[in-house]
């Protein structure tokens, strides 16, 4: 008796404390759908980083005996009209979705950010002279308008990425603003005011951590966005352009054999593309969900 | 009377925002280094030659005076030529804007008609089974890219299935296209009791339609909910839960509240999912606005692109201004607010 009491401690203080298992249990009960999509683009994450090591075939290259091969054990995805092999391009083609959405977000968010914060704390002209922009920014269809600008500066990786990271400052500049507005005459930002903090401290170092959240579960969304519109992009033939292993540029191909039954060519692509799109939705989904657990998910 | 006044105030907006898409548009097809020049002449083209073209397209003056003869041509109805179809970019534009807007409204409305209920359902149900399963169906349909569907569409149900016609136009190629009325081919046969013209017309719009239905099924199922448990969480419901009222009551305060916002969100998706609708256009080669457009953007064809984005502009500001009548005639406190 005396003894089990003894060796009580012990075992108590080890289960109390919780381990890092613990802690993406309890993340997993709390949010599934955020769970599913971390799984999800950690599995395309993987592949992006392990390519060279899992893609059986070298992606580019041009095999004029095994054209339009259908999914075998030595093909497992098939080829395409070139006679590239297909898996080996899905597998690459993960670099080049981390490659545009992830610039593109950062990019979006270092230009959204800072004029957010500025515009909603400040009002005034330039808040006003910023928010009708925004509004006629909305007259057009996003697509268009990224197909426009790509199309008229130039077909370049670059500009692809350029030009999804400014729409997405538009929008960072939305959320980050109406956070800002309703934060900025609360007695922290006030008592900053009248300790003689300056401006900048004010905006990035009391302001920026209490209206950032909002941002960063919405980038996530935007990272979903911008795979999909620079594969759009690449599909259209503006943007990235074939033999690229680029999912949007591989389904391309893919539409032109897809109604004579060689299906292999576009659709696995387009499924690595849906898995992956829908893997960050989840992410921001979930992550919206668990910022705001009053309305819980949905709302936007 | 405060309609009226409401009228004028929103048409008087849009003059300035019209000429700020013009000049936005105006200078963005010139920042690049698309030459259309080059692209008409060839490759077989002297400099004379080359010269020639670009003064008769008026780019050989400074971009500013372009600008000016641009907008004087405009406000005489004159949108310039597109050198693709060689014909008045006005023509070509009102040609195929009836083409696109029987895709958009056919999908949108079907889209709208099955994600409204199944959101506000899903708002009831709140976190049951309902509700995660068309949570997670919406997601779904978020994530698919809208080419991708119309392609799955074309090999699922034309090579798998042979239900469906290839995507090929608006109308068999057996068939003759009947006069145009509406420039909508499944009505106009239908009018001249062309019963085959009809149900050809019908055949070739099903896949674009279910397409653009799906795209625009799953935001407006995702924004009902959220807009429906909004409102589930005001104070007025409250209040309607505290005096006891019978659930069938709750549902009716909740649909009342819930109409114009959601009605204001389709409105706004109707005119995003323009883009939507040219990606469709584009695969099953249905000839509209959008793949028009799509084409001047692709090829550099600038007065054509210019005309596609000002119709486009012109579009969404309509829908914005009938919208906006609508949430005012549906609910009067806009009306004393604005």
């Amino acid at each position: 008796m005396t003894q089990a009491v003894q060796d009580a401690p012990v075992v108590v203080g080890r289960s109390v404390r919780p381990s890092v298992l613990d802690y993406i249990v309890g993340f997993a009960k709390r949010s599934p759908t955020a769970t599913i999509g971390l799984v999800l683009i950690g599995f395309f994450a993987l592949l992006a980083i392990f390519a060279p090591w899992l893609m059986p075939y070298d992606p580019v290259a041009v095999n004029v005996n095994e054209i339009l091969q259908a999914p075998s054990a030595k093909h497992w995805f098939g080829t395409d009209n070139n006679g590239m092999d297909v898996l080996s391009r899905v597998i690459y083609g993960a670099r080049y979705a981390f490659g545009i959405a992830v610039p593109a977000v950062f990019l979006g968010l270092t230009i959204g950010v800072p004029i957010g914060l500025y515009t909603g704390y400040r009002g005034g002209l330039i808040d006003e002279v910023v928010m009708r922009v925004m509004d006629a920014l909305r007259v057009f269809p996003s697509i268009i308008l990224s197909l426009a600008v790509v199309a008229a500066a130039g077909p370049s990786l670059f500009n692809v990425v350029v030009v999804i990271g400014v729409l997405d400052a538009a929008l960072f500049v939305r959320i980050v603003r109406a956070e800002v507005l309703a934060l900025r005459s609360s007695n922290f930002v006030e008592s900053g005011v009248a300790l003689g903090n300056p401006l900048w401290r004010i905006l990035f170092i009391h302001l920026l951590p209490n209206a950032i959240q909002g941002a960063m579960a919405q980038s996530a969304v935007r990272g979903a966005w911008a795979v999909r519109i620079s594969a759009t992009l690449a599909f259209l033939g503006i943007g990235i352009q074939p033999p690229t292993p680029e999912w949007g540029a591989m389904i391309r191909v893919g539409a032109e054999s897809i109604v004579n039954g060689q299906w292999w060519v576009g659709i696995f692509p387009g499924v690595a593309l849906i898995l992956m799109v829908l893997g960050l939705n989840m992410l921001g989904d979930g992550l919206q969900d668990l910022l705001d657990p009053r309305r819980k998910s949905g709302a936007r | 009377m405060a309609l009226r006044i409401f009228l004028i105030r929103r048409l008087a907006l849009f003059v300035p925002l019209l000429l700020g898409i013009l000049l936005f548009t105006f200078f963005l097809v010139r920042i690049g280094g698309q030459d259309p020049v080059g692209l008409i002449a060839g490759p077989t083209a002297t400099t004379a030659e080359i010269a020639m073209i670009r003064g008769q397209l008026g780019l050989d003056q400074p971009i500013p005076t372009q600008f000016w003869i641009y907008l004087g041509n405009v406000l005489e109805g004159d949108l310039g030529r597109s050198w693709i179809s060689q014909k008045p970019v006005l023509r070509d534009v009102l040609d195929r804007f009836p083409i696109t807007l029987e895709l958009l409204l056919w999908g949108t409305l079907i889209g709208a008609l099955v994600a409204v209920p199944v959101g506000l359902r899903a708002a009831f149900k709140h976190d049951r089974l309902f509700d995660i399963v068309s949570r997670s169906i919406s997601l779904l349909g978020f994530s698919v890219p809208t080419y991708f569907l119309g392609l799955l569409m074309l090999f699922v149900f034309f090579y798998l299935l042979g239900w469906a016609p290839p995507g090929m136009g608006r109308i068999s190629l057996m068939v003759t296209p009947p006069p145009t009325v509406t420039g909508s081919y499944l009505i106009d046969s239908l009018l001249i009791g062309n019963l085959e013209g009809a149900r050809s017309a019908l055949g070739q719009l099903v896949l674009p339609v279910l397409c653009v239905a799906i795209i625009s099924a799953a935001p407006i199922a995702k924004h009902t909910r959220a807009i429906a448990l909004e409102v589930m969480s005001s104070d007025y419901v409250r209040y309607a839960d505290a005096t006891g009222l019978e659930p069938s009551a709750r549902i009716r305060i909740v649909l009342r509240n819930s109409r114009t916002p959601i009605l204001t969100f389709v409105g706004t998706e109707l005119t995003g999912l323009i883009g939507t609708a040219a990606l469709i256009e584009y695969v099953f080669a249905w000839g509209g606005l959008g793949q028009y457009g799509l084409n001047a953007i692709i090829r550099g064809d600038f007065s054509a692109v210019q005309g596609y984005v000002l119709a486009l502009a012109l579009f969404s500001l309509i829908v914005f201004l009938v919208i906006d009548i609508l949430v005012l005639l549906l609910d009067p406190r806009t009306a004393e607010t604005s």
